[in-house]
C-alpha cells in the first residue's frame, strides 16, 4: 500500500485515503463549441500512457477532500512529487534514479 | 512407544506428555513438538502421498517450506477441518486429530500408486499433451478424472467457523526472522531506545539456534544465552516481539504483511479468540534475516520416506529430542551435512557413511568423521535408493572422471540425510522487486539494488556462519539506525565453536543410468523430476518461465523453495547456458500458504461488507419486507401480506397506491447542498438544463450527462433559495455524482464561488402518492397551504411537518399526485409511522422499490442504469426537452454534435407491447427483426425494463432499439428459449400519456 | 491484562459544515466570536462550540443542537459580504467516543492512519475498514468517530467484534 504526500495536508498518508483521477494537465477547452471533432475527440479520450513519469490527478477523497496534482514513475510506481491543482508539473528526474529517491528522501 | 527419543536433547517439555491421533491411530508426544515431530518419535515417516504418482512420502524438512508432510488438522466443532497444513508447522495439543491425504483406500495401501508404476506416461506435459481431445471429454471426462486422482487434501465442506483479526501496526525498524542476525540487529537496535517490532514464524525464538548450537555464546551455553536474550527484549518498552508470525508479503513503502497464528497450537481457546491476525506493520526501515534453506540432492529415490534434509535431521534432533532413524548415510555437497552427521552421531545415531560429491573436503571434518568412526567417502555419489515405504539402504559408488560411478556396494540404513548447500531465502526482497544479482563463485542469488528501505542480514546474504550472522545482524542495524537519524554503538556477540563452511552447487548426482530415465526428484509435492526438467528442454522450453509452466516445477504450495535452484541447475546443464542466463522465475506473495480468513479478518458474515440502513429500515423489517442491496444499502423491495408471492405483492401495491395512496422509504435518493453565489451558474455548468430562471420554492427535473455526452445520473433539483440548491441524485449515483462534481469545481472552475455538501444521510425521505396522498399529509403540515393552487406540481417548502423542521417537495415518481418529505434522519421512522397511522383512513399501502420500479415504467420515466448503459444520449433517450437550448455550455454539451452521436441507427429508448399481453419479457432478453431466425440473428438491442402492469391489465417493456423512434408502430421479435415473442414498438408513457393525475 | 476501554455512541449534537475562502475566514471568525483554526487537523473551541478544520476551505462546527439558530444567524448576517456555505448536517453523523487505555489500538484493527501522529486535540477525515469517518483525539486515551448514520451498524459491529477479541486477552 502506497504512502502518498497530500500538498494540502502536508503529510504522507495511506493510500486507502485517495483516488486516482486520471492524466494530469488536460484543461478544458475554454469554449468547447468552437472545437473541431478532432481536436474534440482528443481532449475527451485521447491520453499518453507513459512507461516511466507520469503527471496524474489524484484526491485526497478520504481526507480533505482536495484534488491535486502527482508526478508517478508508472514502473516503479513511486511518487516523485506531489503539487497543488494549478501549479506546473515539475521536471521529471532522470531515468533510472527513481528507484533510490525513497532512500534519499 | 517413544524410543525414537534421545534423552537430554531437545527443547520439547518432557513434563506434558501430549496425546492426538493421525489416522485414527493414538500417538503420544510431548508439549513443543510438532506433529512431524511427534511421529517420527514414533518411528513414523510415511505421512502422506504424492500429487501426481501417489508415491509415499515422508517429511523432508522440519519447516515452513515442507512439500510432502501435509494433512489434515481437525478441531473440535463442524467448520474446523483444515486441509494441507504442514505436518512440520502444527504444534502438538492435547487431543489433536489429524489425518493422511491423497490416499485411498488408506496411506499404506493406495490404488493411485498405479499411476507409479505407469510414470513413462505421466512425462512433463503429460496433460497438455494427452487430454486435447475431444473437446467434449474436457468437462465430463478429463477435469473430474484429473481432480479426483491428483490433488492434495480434500476441501472443507462447511464454512470456516473461526474468526479472524487484522490491525495496522507503526513502528520504526521491523525486523523479520529472529536467529542470531535478527536477534543482534534487535538487541543493538533495542538498546539504542528505537521501536522494533520482531516477529519470527517458529513458536520461540532463537532460528538456527534451535537447531544447531554453538558450544558457547559470550562464554555462555546457548540456550542460557538465548533466555538472557530473550529476557532483555521482553523487557524493553520500545519492542514488540511476535511469534508464530509469518511475514508473508513485503508491499510498498514498506508495509509487511504479517500472518500471527493465535489458536492453532491450543487445546482450548479462550473464547472470542480470532484462529489469525494479519498484521499490516508499516515500518520507516526493515531488516530481513530469514536466513537460508537447505536444498536438495537430485537422485534416485531422493523422495522416499526416510530420506530428507540434513540439516531437519539436525532440527529433530536438538531441537525436538528425537532421532530420524537408527542408521544414517549421509550425502552431500556441502560442509553443514558434516556437521549434522556429527550431531547425531554424538547422539548415538549411527552414520555408515558421510557420502561427498566433491573431490576434496577439508581435513578438519575428515579427520572429526574420523574419530567417530564414521567413513568418509569423498568423490562419491548415491546412485539409488532402496525401500518404498520407508528407505531400506542406498547404492554408493566412486565417481569417476568421466562422470559414471564405478564400484558401487550397497549400504543398508533406515535414513538418508542429503545437502545439497543452503539457497539465501530472499522470498520478501524479492516482493519489493529488489534486483538480484549471481554470486559466481558460491553460486547463489544475492541481494541487489533495493527499491525499499530495507537491509538483508545473515543466511539471507550467502553468510553461512552464525558468528557472521551475528556481526551482520549487528551491522544491519547500524545501518537501518543511521537511516533513521539515530547513531547507535554496536555490539559483539562471541560465538565459540562456530561452524563456518562451503560446498558446490550441483545437478542430478552422477549415476550410471540415463538422464532421462530415473526417478530422481526436484519438486517433491508436484512430482517433477529431473528427467521433466530435461525432457521440457529438449521439446524447446528456453527460458525457466517456459520450463515452469510445462513441468509444473516450483509451482507447488511451497512456491519452489526446494525446487526452484535445481530446477534451474538442470534446465542451464541441458540447455548449456549459464545458470544466470536461463532466467529466475518471480516469487510473490504469500511467502507460506496462507488461510483465506486471514485476508478477509473481519469481514465475514453481516461484517462480509457494508450494509448500509436507512432510519425506517427497522420498521420495514418488523413489517415483513423483503429485502433487496442497492449499491451498498439493503431496500424494502416489497411487502408481502400472508399468501402473497412476489408477483401479488407487487400487483396490490401499484393497484393501492394508484386507487388510494401508498407510501415510501425514499431515504437513500443521494442529496447534495449546492450554496453559494454562483450556484446556480455551476447548475447551468454541471446540468444540461436551464436554472437561472428556476425560483426559489420551486424544483425541476436534472439531466447530467459526462463530457462524453452520455447520461450518467439524473434527479429532482429544489432551489432553496437564491444562492442554494437541494440536488438529489440516484441511489446508486450518490457519490459519484458528487465527485464529478467536485472535480470539475476544484480543477476547471476554482474560481466560482459555490460549495458541496453531501447531505443524503441529513435527510429522512418520505414518498406519498396517490390521489389521497395530500388528506394524508395535510394535517400534519403547520403554516403551508397544500391545495393544487397554492403548491403544484415541482414547488417545495422548508415547512414543520409532525413537529420535525422539513423540506417538503411537491414531485411524483409515479404519475400519481406526489409529495416527498424530508426530515432530519433520526426522526424518519417517527414520521413514518405517524404518516401510516393517518393513511390507514385511507387504506394506505407501504410499497417498495419493485412497486416503485413498476409505477414509474408505467409513466415512461427511466432509470439511469436500467434504461441506459453509459452509451445513452439525451436524444437516444427521448430527453431533448430537458436540454437547455439557449446555454452556450453545459458539461458534455459539446459532445452532443460529434458525428457519431448523430447517426440515424443509433439505439434509442422505446416502448414495447407484447402481442400476448400476458408475456412479460425478459429484462435484457435481446431483439432482432421480425421472421430472422438466421443463427446468429442480427440483434437491434435489449429489452431494458419490463413489468406485469396492474392498471393496465398487462405486460410493459421498455427496450433500447435501433432506429426505434422510426419503428414506432412496427413489429419486432424477442427470441427466447423455446419460443420466440413478438412486440410492437410504442412510445414509452403507458399511462395517463396527458398527466392529468398529477395535476390533483 | 485487563481490557479497560469502551465504546458508546454519543447523543445528537449540533453540526454544520462551514466553507469558504481564505479571505472571508476572518469575517467568518469575527462572526462566530473565535478564532477558526488555521491548519488542517486543527480544531478551535469557544464555550460550548468547536470548530475543526478538515480541507484547506472546510470547518466542521459543532454545538448543542439548541444553539445551530445562533449560528446560522450570526453567519447569515454577513453572508452578502462574505459568501461562504453553511449547511446543517447535525443529522448526517452520529458520534462514537472510545476511550480508554486501549483506545489507540482498538482503532488501529480498522485505521490504517499512524494514530501516534494524532496529537491530543486534533482531527481529521479519514478511513476506518472502508467507511469515510472524521476521527478527533479528544484526549490522550479519548478518540471520536463521527460516523455518516447508515455506516453505525457496520463500525459498531467492528469495534464490538474488536472489543471481544481484545477482551480475550490474545
Amino acid at each position: 500500500m502506497l504512502l502518498i504526500h497530500c500538498p494540502y495536508c502536508k503529510e504522507k498518508l495511506p493510500e486507502l485515503e485517495f483516488e486516482y483521477a486520471g492524466q494530469a494537465h488536460i484543461a478544458r477547452p475554454e469554449n468547447p463549441a468552437e472545437q473541431t471533432d478532432a481536436e474534440w475527440r482528443d481532449y475527451l479520450f485521447i491520453r499518453s500512457n507513459v512507461r516511466g513519469d507520469h503527471a496524474e490527478q489524484w484526491r485526497h477523497s478520504h481526507g480533505c477532500g482536495r484534488y491535486f496534482n502527482a508526478l508517478r514513475n508508472t514502473v516503479s510506481d513511486k511518487f516523485i512529487a506531489t503539487y497543488e491543482i494549478g501549479q506546473a508539473c515539475p521536471t521529471s528526474h532522470a531515468e533510472g534514479e527513481e528507484n533510490n529517491e525513497q532512500l534519499e528522501s | 512407544m517413544n524410543n525414537w527419543r534421545v534423552d537430554g536433547k531437545g527443547r520439547i517439555n518432557r513434563d506434558k506428555r501430549v496425546r492426538f491421533t493421525f489416522d485414527g491411530v493414538s500417538y503420544q508426544g510431548y508439549e513443543g513438538d510438532t506433529v512431524a515431530s511427534a511421529l517420527l518419535a514414533n518411528g513414523v515417516h510415511l505421512m502422506g502421498r504424492s500429487f501426481k504418482y501417489h508415491r509415499p512420502r515422508g517429511p523432508v524438512t522440519a519447516g515452513s517450506e515442507e512439500p510432502n508432510a501435509l494433512i489434515g488438522t481437525s478441531r473440535s466443532g463442524a467448520g474446523r477441518f483444515e486441509p494441507n497444513t504442514r505436518a512440520t508447522v502444527q504444534e502438538l495439543y492435547e487431543g489433536l486429530t489429524t489425518v493422511s491425504q491423497n490416499k485411498w483406500p488408506s496411506l499404506n495401501f493406495d490404488v493411485g500408486a498405479v499411476n507409479d508404476k505407469l510414470h513413462k506416461l505421466f512425462a512433463a506435459g503429460f496433460y497438455y499433451k494427452t487430454f486435447m481431445w475431444p473437446k467434449s471429454f474436457w468437462d465430463k471426462v478429463y477435469e473430474p478424472v484429473i481432480r479426483a486422482s491428483a490433488g492434495l487434501g480434500v476441501s472443507p465442506t462447511e464454512p470456516d467457523a473461526d474468526t479472524y483479526a487484522s490491525r495496522y501496526l507503526h513502528t520504526e525498524l521491523l525486523i523479520v526472522g529472529a536467529g542470531p542476525a535478527g536477534l543482534a540487529a534487535a538487541l543493538t537496535a533495542a538498546r539504542n531506545g528505537t521501536d522494533v517490532v520482531l516477529v519470527d514464524e517458529n513458536r520461540e525464538l532463537g532460528g538456527s539456534l534451535l537447531s544447531e548450537a554453538p558450544s558457547a555464546i559470550d562464554g555462555k551455553n546457548t540456550e542460557s544465552w538465548l533466555a538472557a536474550v530473550i529476557a532483555e527484549l521482553e523487557a524493553c518498552d520500545n519492542v514488540r516481539i511476535m511469534t508464530r508470525a509469518t511475514a508473508i508479503g513485503y508491499y510498498h513503502e514498506n508495509m509487511v504483511g504479517v500472518a500471527e497464528k493465535l489458536t492453532d497450537h491450543m487445546e482450548n481457546p479462550p473464547a472470542n479468540a480470532p484462529r489469525e491476525r494479519m498484521w499490516r506493520i508499516r515500518a520507516q526501515e526493515v531488516i530481513l534475516a530469514q536466513g537460508a534453506l537447505e536444498r536438495p540432492l537430485v537422485f534416485d529415490g531422493n523422495d522416499r520416506p526416510g530420506v530428507m534434509m540434513a540439516g531437519a535431521a539436525q532440527t529433530y534432533l536438538n531441537r525436538y529430542g528425537v532421532k530420524v532413524g537408527n542408521a544414517a548415510v549421509v550425502v552431500t555437497s556441502h560442509d553443514s551435512a558434516w556437521y549434522a552427521a556429527f550431531d547425531l552421531a554424538d547422539a548415538g545415531v549411527k552414520i555408515p557413511a558421510i557420502v561427498d560429491v566433491r573431490t576434496t573436503v577439508n581435513d578438519y571434518l575428515q579427520s572429526e568423521a574420523q574419530k567417530r568412526g564414521i567413513s568418509a567417502k569423498v568423490g562419491h555419489s548415491v546412485t539409488s535408493v532402496s525401500g518404498t515405504k520407508r528407505v531400506s539402504g542406498v547404492k554408493v559408488g566412486r565417481i569417476s572422471g568421466d562422470q559414471h560411478v564405478t564400484d558401487i556396494i550397497s549400504i543398508p540404513c533406515d535414513a538418508v540425510l542429503m545437502s545439497g548447500g543452503w539457497t539465501p531465502s530472499l522470498h520478501l526482497f524479492s516482493h519489493t522487486k529488489g534486483s538480484l544479482h549471481w554470486d559466481e563463485e558460491n553460486e547463489v542469488y544475492l541481494p541487489g539494488e533495493r527499491t525499499e528501505r530495507c537491509h538483508i542480514a545473515g543466511g539471507g546474504r550467502g553468510l553461512w556462519s552464525q558468528q557472521a550472522a551475528f556481526d551482520d545482524g549487528v551491522h544491519a542495524a547500524q545501518q537501518a539506525l543511521i537511516s533513521l537519524g539515530q547513531n547507535a554503538p554496536g555490539l559483539s556477540v562471541d560465538v565459540d565453536g562456530d561452524r563456518a563452511g562451503s560446498g558446490i552447487v550441483m545437478e542430478e548426482l552422477p549415476s550410471n543410468d540415463d538422464k532421462l530415465a530415473g526417478r530422481a526428484f526436484v519438486d517433491f509435492q508436484n512430482d517433477v523430476t529431473a528427467k521433466d526438467i530435461r525432457l521440457a528442454v529438449r521439446e524447446g522450453m528456453l527460458s525457466i518461465e517456459h520450463v515452469k509452466r510445462f513441468t509444473t516445477n516450483g509451482m507447488a504450495t511451497d512456491q519452489g523453495k526446494m525446487s526452484n535452484m535445481n530446477g534451474l541447475k538442470i534446465a542451464a546443464n541441458e540447455l548449456g547456458r549459464p545458470t544466470p542466463k536461463v532466467g529466475l522465475t518471480t516469487f510473490r506473495p504469500p511467502y507460506t500458504p496462507t488461510t483465506f480468513g486471514t485476508f478477509a479478518g473481519y469481514h465475514k458474515d453481516e461484517l462480509f461488507e457494508v450494509t448500509r440502513k436507512t432510519n425506517i429500515d427497522g420498521w420495514a423489517e418488523e413489517n415483513g419486507a423483503v429485502f433487496e442491496p442497492v449499491s451498498l444499502w439493503r431496500r424494502a423491495w416489497y411487502y408481502p401480506k400472508a399468501g402473497e408471492d412476489m408477483h401479488a405483492a407487487v400487483a396490490r401495491e401499484c393497484r393501492e397506491t394508484r386507487a388510494s395512496v401508498g407510501m415510501f422509504d425514499a431515504s437513500t435518493l443521494g442529496k447534495i447542498e449546492v450554496v453559494g453565489p454562483d450556484a446556480a451558474e455551476f447548475m447551468n455548468r454541471m446540468y444540461t438544463n436551464p436554472w437561472t430562471k428556476l425560483a426559489s420554492g420551486r424544483c425541476r427535473y436534472g439531466l447530467l450527462l459526462g463530457e462524453d455526452g452520455f447520461i450518467r445520473d439524473d434527479g429532482v433539483i429544489g432551489r432553496i433559495s437564491e444562492d442554494r440548491f437541494h440536488v438529489t441524485t440516484t441511489t446508486g449515483g450518490a457519490a459519484r455524482v458528487l465527485t464529478m462534481m467536485e472535480h470539475f469545481l476544484q480543477t476547471e472552475w476554482p474560481d466560482l464561488d459555490v460549495w458541496l455538501t453531501s447531505t443524503t444521510e441529513q435527510w429522512s425521505t418520505i414518498a406519498l402518492n396517490g390521489p389521497n396522498a395530500r388528506k394524508v399529509l395535510e394535517p400534519f403540515v403547520k403554516g403551508t397551504d397544500l391545495s393544487a393552487e397554492a403548491f403544484p406540481h415541482m414547488a417545495l417548502r422548508e415547512c414543520t411537518v409532525g413537529s420535525f423542521e422539513a423540506r417538503l417537495f411537491r414531485v411524483s415518481f409515479t404519475g400519481e399526485l406526489g409529495f416527498e418529505v424530508n426530515v432530519p434522519s433520526e426522526h424518519g421512522r417517527a414520521l413514518w409511522e405517524m404518516l401510516y397511522q393517518e393513511g390507514k383512513k385511507y387504506d394506505i399501502c407501504v410499497y417498495g422499490t419493485e412497486t416503485m420500479h413498476v409505477l414509474r415504467a408505467e409513466k415512461g420515466f427511466i432509470i439511469v442504469g436500467q434504461d441506459t448503459d453509459g452509451t445513452v444520449t439525451p436524444a437516444d433517450a427521448g430527453l431533448t426537452w430537458a436540454i437547455g437550448k439557449k446555454k452556450p455550455d453545459f458539461v458534455g454539451k459539446r459532445s452532443l454534435t460529434r458525428p457519431d452521436m448523430l447517426l440515424p441507427k443509433r439505439k434509442q429508448l422505446v416502448g414495447l407491447l407484447t402481442e400476448d399481453p400476458s408475456v412479460v419479457l425478459e429484462e435484457g432478453a435481446q431483439i432482432v427483426e421480425t421472421g430472422d431466425t438466421a443463427i446468429p440473428a442480427k440483434m437491434l438491442g435489449h429489452v431494458t425494463s419490463s413489468y406485469w402492469s396492474e392498471v393496465l391489465g398487462r405486460s410493459i417493456a421498455m427496450a433500447l432499439i435501433e432506429g426505434g423512434f422510426e419503428r414506432n408502430g412496427t413489429s419486432i421479435d424477442i427470441p427466447m428459449p423455446g419460443q420466440t415473442h413478438r412486440a410492437t414498438v410504442s412510445g414509452t408513457v403507458f399511462y395517463d400519456p396527458d398527466g392529468d393525475r398529477i395535476k390533483m | 491484562m485487563a481490557f479497560n476501554s469502551t465504546v458508546e455512541t454519543l447523543p445528537a449534537m449540533g453540526r454544520f459544515s462551514l466553507r469558504c475562502k481564505r479571505e472571508n475566514t476572518v469575517a467568518m471568525s469575527k462572526a462566530l466570536g473565535f478564532e477558526l483554526p488555521s491548519s488542517i487537523s486543527e480544531t478551535a473551541q469557544s464555550g460550548d462550540m468547536t470548530a475543526l478544520k478538515l480541507g484547506p476551505d472546510e470547518w466542521m462546527l459543532t454545538c448543542p443542537m439548541e444553539a445551530r439558530s445562533e449560528i446560522e444567524k450570526s453567519l447569515a448576517a454577513i453572508y452578502p459580504d462574505a459568501v461562504h456555505s453553511l449547511t446543517d448536517i447535525s443529522s448526517r453523523e452520529v458520534s462514537i467516543r472510545i476511550s480508554g487505555p486501549e483506545a489507540e489500538e482498538l482503532l488501529s484493527t480498522s485505521c490504517p492512519r499512524n494514530l501516534a501522529e494524532l496529537k491530543s486535540g486534533r482531527g481529521v477525515r479519514t478511513i476506518f475498514d472502508s467507511v469515510q469517518v472524521i476521527l478527533t483525539r479528544e484526549e490522550q486515551n479519548q478518540f471520536r468517530l463521527d460516523v455518516w448514520r447508515s455506516f453505525v451498524p457496520h463500525v459498531m459491529g467492528l469495534l464490538t467484534v474488536a472489543v471481544a477479541e481484545f477482551e480475550c486477552g490474545l
